[in-house]
């Protein structure tokens, strides 16, 4: 089946481009000029300590909040957002929070419930359709929350810490869907984790923030090897070296 | 343990010493924050007139609602109305009887509940039972981030949350009142007929001959005007506190202070402009 997004969507030209993006709170800064672009069809990892203003670059690419510097280029404003806390509305159905994102388009009943049931395979959960979300353990949750963030083919794809407060066995399973999404999809993704699986799994290529800033960029296979302090800390997870110096 | 318990007594008096720290900064945040939320709950009510306007309504929602808002509350405005009456009539029997008025009981007990007690009684509870209930929910929905994501698939949430509440209070609220009067009116019946062997016929007679049709146009207005406080006053508090599980606790008691309050400040608006002395 041809993608109906090919015509929109350049694989040559970025999907999501950042440039110089700023952002304080109450009047600290959080996001000191952070500049990246992420291309059609890849992954670009997002990774750092906590507090570093991950989870803040996601929450101002969806309008969530506003930026104060810098610009934000989306290639479209459709845009799926898997939440950290998987954020399913409690009342609904598995079917009835999928259907919600397809509520403003014109599609039929019949096509939303078989877009719904053909998303729900795709993550495993034919089976879970009518349940309730308090019905589903933690790692069906976050995968309906991904069924609901790529129910209506989106160009980019955000990922809030996909893989944080799972264990071991569903942590892989959760990244085994993200790279199947991303064959099936071909979409641009931004994984914000500090999960090194995670991140050394799904990611095509990788940022490390710290304080507000890029300090390292490059390939995911390249982390483990490179003298950068920052990376080189982060990723053998050691005391030693600048991240806890003040 | 006893350090995480340390940590939280002294988080606690950190916020307690920051709160006191001045009284005049105290009641500037405590007054400017009541007045944001009134702001808030005033740009929302017009924001869902003008959505209801435009037909934006989700109907099988909104009967959810009249179910959860409504109907359940059915049994406890039954209890409460029924005390109210009975304690009511108790008192105004006593009394009329000792001048020998005992034939206008009827007349004054119904006067109180269709004017006063009706929608006041009905608002109180659906205010405790209701507003607590969708100012917690709205603000968990707030600190897990549900709301986040409405915004991130394209849903107003005002149209999708605030709108079905908002007409399932309108629509539920005159019949809660009605029946809260009626309660009343039947447990101000039964006392009267033991405590002042008032026969039934002169008790309902005398309800006919007081009751005017004013007294329903200012009841429903009444009913009316409290369904609006309750849903929308909780759904500006619930829609704008953000935080963690405590912010859940606060909402919820200061959704009942603030709907009570405005509850018993516009019955005494209305009331005055309707059946004050000329």
């Amino acid at each position: 089946m041809e993608d109906p997004r090919a015509s929109s969507l350049n694989v040559s030209q970025p999907a999501l481009k950042v440039v110089d993006l700023k952002k304080s709170f109450d009047g600290r800064p959080v996001l000191k000029s952070i500049s990246f672009e992420v291309y059609p069809g890849e992954t670009l990892g997002i990774i750092g300590p906590s507090g570093c203003g991950k989870s803040t670059i996601l929450k101002l690419v969806c309008g969530l909040i506003q930026p104060d510097g810098g610009q934000i280029i989306k290639a479209s404003e459709e845009i799926g957002l898997v939440f950290q806390g998987s954020a399913l509305l409690n009342s609904l159905s598995v079917r009835e929070n999928l259907r919600l994102a397809l509520r403003n388009r014109r599609m039929s009943r019949r096509e939303q419930d078989e877009q719904i049931e053909k998303t729900l395979r795709l993550v495993g959960l034919g089976d879970h359709i009518d349940h309730f979300p308090a019905e589903l353990s933690g790692g069906q949750q976050k995968r309906t929350s991904f069924a609901r963030a790529v129910v209506y083919n989106p160009p980019i794809i955000l990922y809030d810490e996909p893989t944080t407060g799972l264990d071991p066995v569903m942590s892989t399973i959760i990244e085994d869907y993200m790279i199947e999404l991303e064959k099936e999809l071909r979409a641009a993704s931004i994984v914000v984790t500090h999960q090194l699986s995670t991140w050394t799994r799904t990611a095509d290529r990788v940022i490390m923030m710290h304080a507000g800033r890029v300090v390292w960029e490059g390939k995911p296979s390249d982390a483990m090897a490179s003298d950068n302090a920052f990376i080189h800390q982060f990723a053998h997870a050691s005391r030693e070296g600048p991240m806890l110096q003040k | 343990m006893s350090n995480g318990a340390d940590a939280i007594e002294d988080t606690g008096r950190r916020r307690a010493q920051r709160r006191f720290r001045n009284p005049i900064d105290f009641l500037e945040q405590y007054f400017g924050s009541g007045v944001g939320i009134i702001g808030h709950a005033i740009i929302m009510l017009i924001k869902v007139w003008i959505l209801i306007a435009r037909g934006k309504i989700d109907w099988p929602e909104t009967f959810r609602q009249c179910n959860m808002i409504g109907l359940k509350s059915f049994l406890v405005v039954a209890i409460t109305a029924c005390f109210t009456g009975f304690a009511m009539s108790l008192q105004i029997s006593r009394e009329l009887v000792l001048f020998g008025a005992d034939t206008a009981i009827g007349g004054v007990v119904s006067l109180a509940l269709i004017r006063e007690i009706g929608p006041i009684t009905a608002g109180v509870m659906l205010a405790g039972r209701v507003g607590s209930s969708i100012a917690a929910e709205l603000t968990t929905m707030m600190i897990t981030e549900q709301i986040d994501a409405l915004e991130v698939m394209h849903i107003d949430k005002v149209e999708f949350l605030v709108v079905p509440r908002y007409l399932a209070g309108v629509m539920m609220m005159p019949v809660l009142s009605v029946y809260a009067m009626f309660m009343g009116l039947l447990a101000g019946i039964m006392i009267a007929s033991s405590a002042a062997n008032l026969p039934v016929a002169t008790f309902l007679d005398s309800v006919k001959q007081t009751i005017l049709d004013r007294d329903f146009h200012v009841h429903f207005m009444k009913a009316f005007i409290n369904g609006t406080i309750v849903t929308i006053m909780s759904c500006a508090i619930g829609l704008s506190t953000r935080g963690g599980a405590e912010d859940v606790g606060i909402a919820t008691t200061r959704s009942i202070v603030w709907t009570m309050t405005l509850i018993f400040v516009f019955n005494f608006i209305v009331t005055s402009l309707t059946y004050a002395p000329r």
